[in-house]
């Protein structure tokens, strides 16, 4: 068998040596932007106006970060930030749990447009409805709270999460749900005993996918929020730019802590991030 | 049991169609409503303009612009990210050593926010010390100095750029998926009968990708539709609306002009382009589907 699979190897790969140099200097590239901020993040301003930011530091400066984890304004935004993201991706996998199980276990007439109508909510850019939930909100004298933002993600995630919910429910053999109908049990039942507990694979798929889309958003507590006590992180990398103008130590600080929880949650559920990118795209 | 089906549809459909249609099916048809007034976002009242910011959109010299940019926009952010996602997707494809970390190297952008996708690449476009700068200051000319994003002539390519570093993970995730599906005896069979490792990958790999090059095409175009955060942080439309798309133009026209009726209508046009794109693609799927299986 290992012979085999080495044979395979060659086959496939003519110039293994080649491919992999090849990887080396891409991988080198791809990294290089990421590997820069980090730099800068430990080097003094002084340092890097003076040129000195591609160099491998002596000495690690950490007050850059000091500032920032000190900085009360910062943790307004991280506070604000986790208020918004929390809810909204619980809710949203929730809600697409719920119409998920229909369009997979009792579909009736027109729900396969229903459920197109649903799904194509994901490829709309959100600009087209920016106008009409701004005056909705502002209507509702919910502008400057978390209010909106939070709503408005559950209700843009509605379709991702049906879509990945249905196509994994689909998958759940119909025989199990009869069973428990059998033995008395009623459809919730099903949902919540039978088909939930079967579907943690989904629901870890959605939830670092909700999560890090959510943490990373800029545009809508742009739009529904003004005060400083009420942005998010995202928003406040912008607003912090001001204060901090030449010191991009400190920025370079700023940007790495603020995607800090989505790059620990994408280096652990890899996996599952990946899964949700592409049954995401393939099945849309 | 039918009617207890039913009783079930409508308790469990019932919240997430309401939250769905209440913030988005609603919003998205009285966005077509509000195109036709001038409302400026504060005042409750309004006048009903007819079709008049449409005619409006005609005579837009930065409508036209963004326009152009958004056809720069989204046809460089397609090509880009899908060559080069293709590409690295092939060589990995090869089972070579280090794949697993290679992998993680290459889609961990997309995990990472617009905005601090932006932030990087302004350092790196920084004139004094950023990287791209300092290179060419090392490789060709010591007096090199220049601002990548201050120019209209390079601000929409170097965001373009930026975002294609971020998008190319995606690209090859999905390929490399497609890639999975094609079996090895094929292209040994193929190897046997004399064909070269490029006609192989011409003539049998390409064509058989057919349904991921769909869906990553669709995917990119919608994408970088979408795309505003990364062009607010790096150029906010600038310099000179050289790198101003649509999503840009809606925003400053509704947000920052509060002109919120006009701003609905070039929503509107964004709405019937993404339909477009989104009707093509659900018809390519189709077909893919039929041939591919």
């Amino acid at each position: 068998m290992a012979d085999v699979a080495a044979s395979v190897q060659d086959r496939f790969n003519p110039w293994p040596a080649t491919v992999f140099v090849a990887l080396c200097i891409l991988a080198t590239l791809f990294l290089a932007p990421t590997a820069g901020v980090l730099l800068s993040s430990v080097k003094t301003t002084r340092a890097i106006a003076l040129g000195d930011l591609w160099s491998v530091p002596d000495r690690i400066y950490l007050e850059n970060y000091a500032e920032v984890l000190s900085n009360p304004a910062v943790h307004r935004y991280f506070l604000n930030t986790l208020l918004v993201t929390v809810p909204a991706t619980f809710a949203s996998i929730a809600l697409g749990v719920l119409a998920g199980h229909v369009f997979a276990k009792l579909p009736f007439r027109g729900s396969n447009i229903l459920f197109l109508i649903v799904v194509s909510g994901m490829f709309f850019p959100p600009q087209v409805i920016l106008v009409p939930l701004f005056r909705l909100f502002n209507g509702l004298g919910l502008i400057d709270t978390l209010w909106p933002i939070i709503l408005v993600h559950t209700a843009l995630g509605i379709p991702i999460c049906t879509l990945l919910m249905r196509n994994f429910f689909a998958a759940v053999p119909n025989a199990l749900r009869e069973a428990a109908l059998i033995e008395g049990a009623n459809e919730w039942q099903v949902l919540t005993r039978v088909a939930l507990p079967l579907s943690l694979p989904a629901l870890a798929v959605l939830a670092t996918l909700q999560f890090t889309w959510i943490w990373n958003d800029f545009l809508w507590p742009l739009i529904f929020t003004q005060s400083d006590d009420k942005r998010t992180i995202m928003i406040g990398i912008v607003n912090l730019r001001g204060q901090y103008t030449v010191a991009w130590g400190v920025q370079g600080a700023l940007s790495l802590v603020a995607s800090l929880p989505t790059l620990v949650i994408f280096l652990f559920f890899q996996r599952y991030f990946i899964k949700g990118m592409t049954m995401g795209a393939i099945k849309g | 049991m039918e009617s207890q089906n039913r009783l079930w549809r409508v308790l469990l459909l019932a919240l997430p169609i309401l939250v769905f249609s209440v913030l988005v099916i609603w919003p998205l048809l009285s966005s077509f409503y509000y195109s036709f007034t001038n409302w400026n976002g504060f005042n409750r009242d309004y006048e009903f303009l007819g079709l008049r910011n449409f005619a409006k959109i005609w005579t837009d010299r930065l409508f036209f612009d963004a326009i152009v940019n958004t056809t720069i926009w989204m046809a460089a952010a397609l090509v880009l990210p899908t060559l080069t996602g293709l590409f690295l997707a092939l060589l990995l494809d090869r089972q070579v050593r280090g794949a697993r970390i290679f992998k993680t190297v290459f889609y961990l952008p997309i995990c990472l926010s617009a905005i601090v996708v932006g932030q990087i690449w302004i350092w790196i476009y920084q004139p004094d010390w950023g990287l791209l700068n300092t290179f060419v200051k090392l490789a060709v000319n010591p007096d090199f100095n220049y601002a990548w994003l201050a120019r209209p002539d390079s601000a929409l390519f170097a965001v373009i750029v930026a975002w294609s570093w971020q998008q190319t993970g995606l690209s090859m995730v999905i390929y490399l998926a497609g890639l999975t599906s094609i079996p090895s005896e094929m292209l040994e069979v193929c190897e046997i009968e004399g064909a070269t490792v490029w006609q192989r990958i011409w003539r049998v790999v390409i064509p058989l990708l057919t349904p991921s090059t769909v869906v990553v095409v669709a995917l990119s175009m919608i994408n970088s539709l979408k795309g505003f955060d990364i062009l607010y942080i790096m150029t906010g439309g600038g310099p000179f609306n050289s790198s101003d798309t649509l999503a840009m133009h809606m925003y400053n026209e509704s947000f920052k002009k509060y002109l919120m009726g006009y701003g609905s209508a070039i929503s509107v046009v964004l709405f019937l382009i993404a339909l477009t794109i989104i009707g093509v693609y659900f018809r390519q799927l189709k077909k893919v589907d039929e041939i591919y299986g």
